[in-house]
């Protein structure tokens, strides 16, 4: 009896200071981060190799997913559609969900777990094999050369990831709807152009913006946090990519409230 | 000139080559779970086990994502609505239906295959690298039979839970927001009056298949892992990646069929 | 100058060092003996900042560096240099380039300059025909000899070594040796070496001292320690299985 009413307490009461402190750890390096942005002190050269290894890891599996995305949602919005007979709206719908709600998660999730989850895992590996004591006992600091060139990184991907991911999710709608809806694709794609739908899309924009800084900063709080070994290394992956995820959902939801977008 | 076209052959191939390779090891480690199901050796404690792990260790996870995914998704469609039709009578009805249809099964399957599939791949990377596998082979234990297929069996059966769960936290959630932001009774938004046994149905259907294939994915590419931390990391981040992409690539095959064949 | 005062550390129930005290004199090639975790490595980690003691304190050149800023250590760093037992270079980069690193970002170097100094330093340690490679793929000994060279960049007065021959062959672990003693003699910097590799502790020490149960048990030099009437000291450096030691 007692472990009923105690169990739920105490996994409620570990979960929250866990967050407790995730939150304020990663607070307290975002700080850091923008204190080394004020005036800009990092590795230039480094920050160019990070977009470019961000962009190479992230962008084929970003675009696949898009093209997916929008199949999924023309599906999807295509058994409403006949079932109420607005077929006008199958444009507005695949659009709307595609620019400012679903394309925003799954392509942040998928951001997220190729580049958040290999982030943490190359740092946590600096970390336990000393490569990051190594860069203090040269006299490097650790935040200017490691993390903030792959917060910029990371951030500036997002963003093009987004706008390139967006075109990609309507190139999947229109084969789809020609395929397995039978909708013409230049009827589709018009709809879709006539919807209006700029706020959206820069709803999703903004969104990605968000997507990207909370993505770099706990990728590399946990990262930098990894103690023991292989396994530590595996864990801090883990718990990287479950954090991005739940950090995806709340922007996602924050983001909605305070920026309504649609008709 | 040809020097230009070999790179550019070896751009193209080595990517192919690459996720060949990989779906290739996909597949082994599916015909080895299969043949273990069909001869029914499984290790029932250790199901126990990591339906434990799998399911009841999520549910916090689970309600958080698909809390917020209830609430945000009410708001947009309940702001829409307000503007053209002010009529929320379909609104409940109609959110419970799609989350059945599609968002419950598939954001479950991508927050397990988050959390679940990369847990997999860092626990048997770990024993790969630090040659526990090796030891378990001496021991005549076969790998797969041993880590794989009770993962595969808890997460099969547990996805499923954790997908009716997440209908229900999700329209707990859309209530709420419906009835204190747009006045929608509990009463008129909570009704299956538009989810038919097909519905129902597809997301289990949905749900099934995302279970049983993530387990598969992470395992494999945890089994894959060579070389210390490092192939530890690249490890889990490939079950990450692949093991998502699985749930969205899988999520299409069974919407498309549905549609064109069930017409659902 | 380095003076350790009285330093104590513990990791959770572990009092690793209790109350170490110890002088490395300029100009030195001093050994740090002791048996597997018993502290040394934590020691020398406690004078550049990687590890902060529970009490003592640490004084460099007459300055009290023990509570120093994280920034504040980077001047300190500059002038006390640290080899890491397992080299740890950086495996993204080359060799070249993990060497020009330092120059890049301490000496506002462009790339061409670094590298031509990062090749000097190479050459120091007879690296220069590896520039071009990864560290990767290198074998321990001349991943050492790479991280010898990065550690000479900032023309350090005092290098830190930590276990620079374990898990050498004998070859590369006395080409370690006769390098440590070469910079020595051509560089003047001091040498803090961390071992317990006997052979090299009597062919290259100028001085030596053995952490002991968390304190120093003997200080002094090679032949002190070969006539030492200590019972532990004497196993140690003859290597016995058994005797007085606790293990």
């Amino acid at each position: 009896m007692r472990n009923v009413l105690v169990g739920p307490v105490s996994v409620v009461g570990r979960a929250s200071m866990g967050l407790m402190a995730t939150l304020g750890g990663a607070t307290m390096l975002l700080g850091r981060i923008l204190r080394a942005l004020l005036p800009p002190r990092f590795d230039r050269d480094e920050a160019w190799r990070q977009l470019y290894a961000v962009g190479v890891k992230s962008s084929a599996i970003v675009m696949v997913t898009a093209l997916f995305v929008g199949a999924i949602m023309v599906i999807q919005t295509a058994f409403y559609v006949q079932r109420t007979g607005a077929t006008s709206l199958l444009g507005f719908g695949v659009g709307f969900t595609v620019f400012a709600e679903i394309g925003p998660i799954l392509i942040g999730l998928m951001f997220s777990g190729r580049v958040g989850a290999n982030n943490t895992a190359e740092l946590g590996t600096m970390v336990v094999t000393e490569q990051v004591d190594a860069l203090r006992a040269l006299a490097i600091d650790p935040i200017g050369y490691l993390v903030v060139p792959r917060f910029i990184a990371m951030i500036v991907m997002m963003l093009m990831l987004m706008a390139l991911g967006d075109v990609f999710a309507i190139i999947g709608a229109a084969l789809t709807a020609d395929t397995l809806v039978g909708v013409d694709p230049s009827v589709l794609i018009g709809d879709i152009l006539d919807s209006h739908l700029l706020d959206e899309y820069l709803l999703g924009l903004g969104k990605a913006f968000c997507f990207g800084v909370s993505i770099s900063v706990l990728s590399c709080w946990y990262g930098l946090g990894v103690r023991g070994g292989a396994t530590g290394v595996g864990r801090a992956v883990n718990n990287s990519v479950v954090a991005n995820a739940a950090a995806i959902f709340f922007i996602d939801f924050v983001m909605g409230w305070i920026f309504p977008v649609g008709l | 000139m040809n020097a230009a076209l070999e790179r550019g052959f070896r751009a193209v191939g080595a990517p192919l080559v690459a996720v060949g390779s990989h779906a290739f090891g996909i597949y082994s480690v599916f015909a080895q779970v299969v043949m273990a199901l069909l001869k029914g050796a499984v290790r029932w404690r250790e199901v126990v086990r990591q339906s434990y792990l799998i399911g009841n260790r999520s549910l916090f996870f689970i309600t958080v994502t698909l809390g917020f995914l209830g609430l945000i998704s009410v708001y947009q469609v309940a702001s829409q609505i307000q503007r053209i039709l002010p009529d929320f009578t379909m609104m409940g009805p109609a959110f419970i239906q799609l989350m059945w249809r599609e968002f419950a099964p598939t954001i479950t399957g991508l927050m397990i295959a988050t959390r679940v599939g990369s847990g997999i791949a860092a626990e048997i990377g770990s024993m790969v690298v630090t040659e526990q596998v090796d030891a378990l082979r001496m021991c005549n234990a076969d790998p797969v039979r041993y880590l794989i297929v009770p993962r595969t069996i808890a997460s099969t059966v547990m996805v499923m839970m954790l997908t009716i769960y997440a209908v229900f936290i999700a329209t707990i959630a859309g209530m709420v927001l419906a009835d204190v932001v747009f006045n929608v009774s509990p009463s008129t938004f909570v009704s299956l009056s538009m989810v038919s046994g097909q519905d129902v149905v597809l997301g289990l259907v949905k749900a099934l298949s995302f279970g049983f294939w993530i387990p598969i994915v992470a395992g494999q590419a945890g089994l894959s892992a060579s070389g210390g931390s490092a192939g530890v990391g690249w490890a889990t981040t490939r079950a990450v990646v692949a093991s998502s992409f699985a749930v969205i690539l899988l999520d299409f095959i069974i919407s498309g069929i549905g549609y064109t064949v069930f017409d659902l | 100058m380095i003076e350790f005062i009285d330093i104590h550390k513990s990791f959770g129930p572990k009092h690793v060092l209790r109350g170490v005290s110890l002088t490395v004199e300029q100009g030195q090639v001093l050994y740090l003996v002791g048996s597997s975790g018993a502290g040394k490595s934590v020691l020398v980690k406690h004078l550049v900042g990687l590890l902060r003691p529970d009490s003592g304190r640490i004084v460099l050149d007459g300055r009290d560096i023990t509570w120093l800023s994280e920034a504040e250590f980077y001047p300190v760093r500059k002038k006390c240099a640290m080899v890491f037992q397992n080299s740890t270079l950086f495996d993204s980069m080359t060799v070249l380039d993990n060497v020009a690193l330092p120059y890049r970002k301490h000496h506002r170097l462009d790339r061409a300059e670094a590298s031509r100094r990062a090749l000097e330093k190479l050459a120091l340690v007879d690296m220069e025909h590896a520039a071009r490679r990864f560290p990767g793929d290198l074998g321990d000994g001349l991943r050492k000899r790479v991280a010898i060279a990065r550690a000479l960049t900032l023309d350090p007065e005092f290098v830190i070594f930590d276990e620079p021959t374990t898990g050498l062959d004998p070859v590369a672990a006395a080409n370690v040796d006769q390098l440590i003693r070469s910079l020595r003699n051509d560089t003047g910097v001091t040498a803090i070496v961390v071992s317990h590799d006997l052979r090299s502790i009597f062919t290259v020490a100028d001085r030596i001292a053995m952490i002991y149960e968390g304190h120093i048990r003997l200080d002094g030099t090679p032949e002190d320690f070969r006539r030492s009437a200590d019972p532990v000291v004497s196993q140690f450096i003859h290597g016995r299985p058994d005797g007085p030691m606790k293990i």
